[in-house]
């Protein structure tokens, strides 16, 4: 995969992670703010289109521009497979990367505690 | 008694001990190669000496002896592995392959079932799958493509680079197949308890190298940030049994190293990893070349009373 390809599908998920944080339709405009990173217009612009023609997109008419939401159909589709995934346990959950690794209960609520300590420290 | 055949199993038995702690300290990309490399070869290098060991009492049954044209009696009184200790390696060495065997296996699964996840995932083919349930975990599912799969609820809790750190260090997970790295260090594990320490510090360090990457593409605070709020809120259940199971307190570490500069390369720690890795292979050669001989010689006197 080349270096370009590989930068607008990180480019792709940006927006589309806008979209969906922003829980409203939102227009080209309130997207390259939405994303900042000095992101420019016609960029957003044509990567939305592409999106929308991939199908991860609904448009809908606002004002002279469009505004975008992201397409909720598979969002509940993806959790039931990765609950299938979990629920199976073992070593079948063992090749994913987690962001935070494993936390349970305690580990969290000992962290929770490190975090706020360190908060009021600062 | 010759103790150099046996060195291959102390060399792995100092790795598994002192690189952990050595690793935590280079840059994380440069450990998780060296712990996984090493753990691999520490691993194939003590089957392989325990295999030699065994192979002097297997020797000694007449139908192998036979067939390998060799003298019983010249294996029987050499000195190089005594009896006992050739039966307790070869014990170990039927252990080891079958508990590799069996964790080969089962990683094999796991990794068809995340190929089958990430296929089934996003008819759109787009590298973000967003789930509308809070409880699952943020995580990247290699496959081709990966996915990186992230709740929606907490894209909502992160602003702007905080959602693109998140997103760059999932990234990186599926960009540098860091799921390799791990099933490399739990095979070594399986085929080597001495090693069982290598997959969490794996853990860490493949981690801690999406962190870097993602840092290099935003800020460090940012991270840390996308750190903290997903640990603070998360409700995510914890799956047992996951040999991510252990590395939980593992974030804090991440936070902390988030508030310092990037660790550099340390010549002295990468050479004094790499200087065992290359003893071990080293003494496994000389211990294969001592079993060599002594067959040799088995040999030899096959054909002088045949």
């Amino acid at each position: 995969m080349s270096g370009t390809r590989r930068a607008s599908g990180a480019r792709e998920a940006e927006i589309l992670a806008a979209l969906w944080a922003a829980g409203r339709p939102l227009t080209p405009r309130e997207v390259t703010a939405a994303v900042g990173d000095g992101l420019a217009y016609n960029t957003v612009q044509t990567i939305l289109t592409r999106l929308h023609d991939k199908g991860a997109v609904h448009r809908e008419a606002a004002g002279r521009a469009h505004a975008y939401t992201p397409v909720l159909d598979e969002a509940g589709l993806a959790a039931r497979h990765m609950h299938a995934l979990l629920d199976r346990g073992g070593d079948s959950t063992a090749v994913l990367s987690r962001f935070l690794g494993t936390l349970d209960a305690e580990q969290r609520r000992i962290f929770a505690r490190l975090l706020r300590t360190d908060d009021e420290d600062a | 008694m010759r103790v150099d055949i046996y060195l291959p199993l102390l060399l792995t038995g100092v790795f598994g001990l002192v690189a952990p702690g050595i690793a935590r300290r280079l840059p994380p990309a440069i450990a998780a190669w060296l712990l996984s490399i090493g753990g691999l070869v520490c691993a194939a290098a003590s089957g392989a000496t325990l295999a030699f060991l065994g192979w002097t009492l297997v020797g000694q049954s007449p139908d192998v002896a036979a067939d390998g044209h060799w003298s019983v009696p010249a294996l029987r009184n050499h000195d190089l592995v005594p009896r006992p200790v050739a039966g307790v390696a070869l014990a170990a060495f039927g252990i080891a392959l079958t508990w590799t065997t069996v964790l080969l296996v089962r990683r094999l699964r796991a990794l068809a079932d995340a190929y089958r996840l990430a296929g089934s995932l996003a008819s759109h083919d787009g590298q973000l799958v967003v789930t509308d349930d809070d409880s699952l975990p943020a995580c990247a599912v290699p496959g081709r493509p990966g996915r990186v799969i992230v709740p929606a609820g907490l894209l909502r809790r992160l602003d702007a680079t905080e959602r693109r750190a998140l997103l760059a260090h999932e990234r990186a997970h599926i960009a540098h197949r860091h799921h390799l790295h791990g099933t490399a260090v739990a095979l070594a594990a399986a085929a080597n308890p001495m090693l069982r320490r290598l997959p969490a510090a794996v853990a860490l360090a493949t981690e801690r190298w999406a962190d870097e990457d993602a840092a290099r593409h935003t800020r460090r605070d940012a991270v840390a940030r996308a750190l903290r709020t997903a640990a603070l809120t998360s409700r995510t259940v914890a799956t047992p049994g996951s040999v991510l199971g252990a590395v939980g307190s593992d974030v804090v570490v991440r936070v902390a190293a988030l508030t310092a500069p990037p660790p550099r390369p340390t010549a002295w720690r990468i050479l004094a990893l790499t200087a065992i890795v290359a003893a071990t292979a080293l003494a496994t050669l000389v211990a294969a070349r001592e079993t060599e001989r002594l067959f040799e010689l088995a040999m030899h006197v096959y054909r002088l009373t045949h």
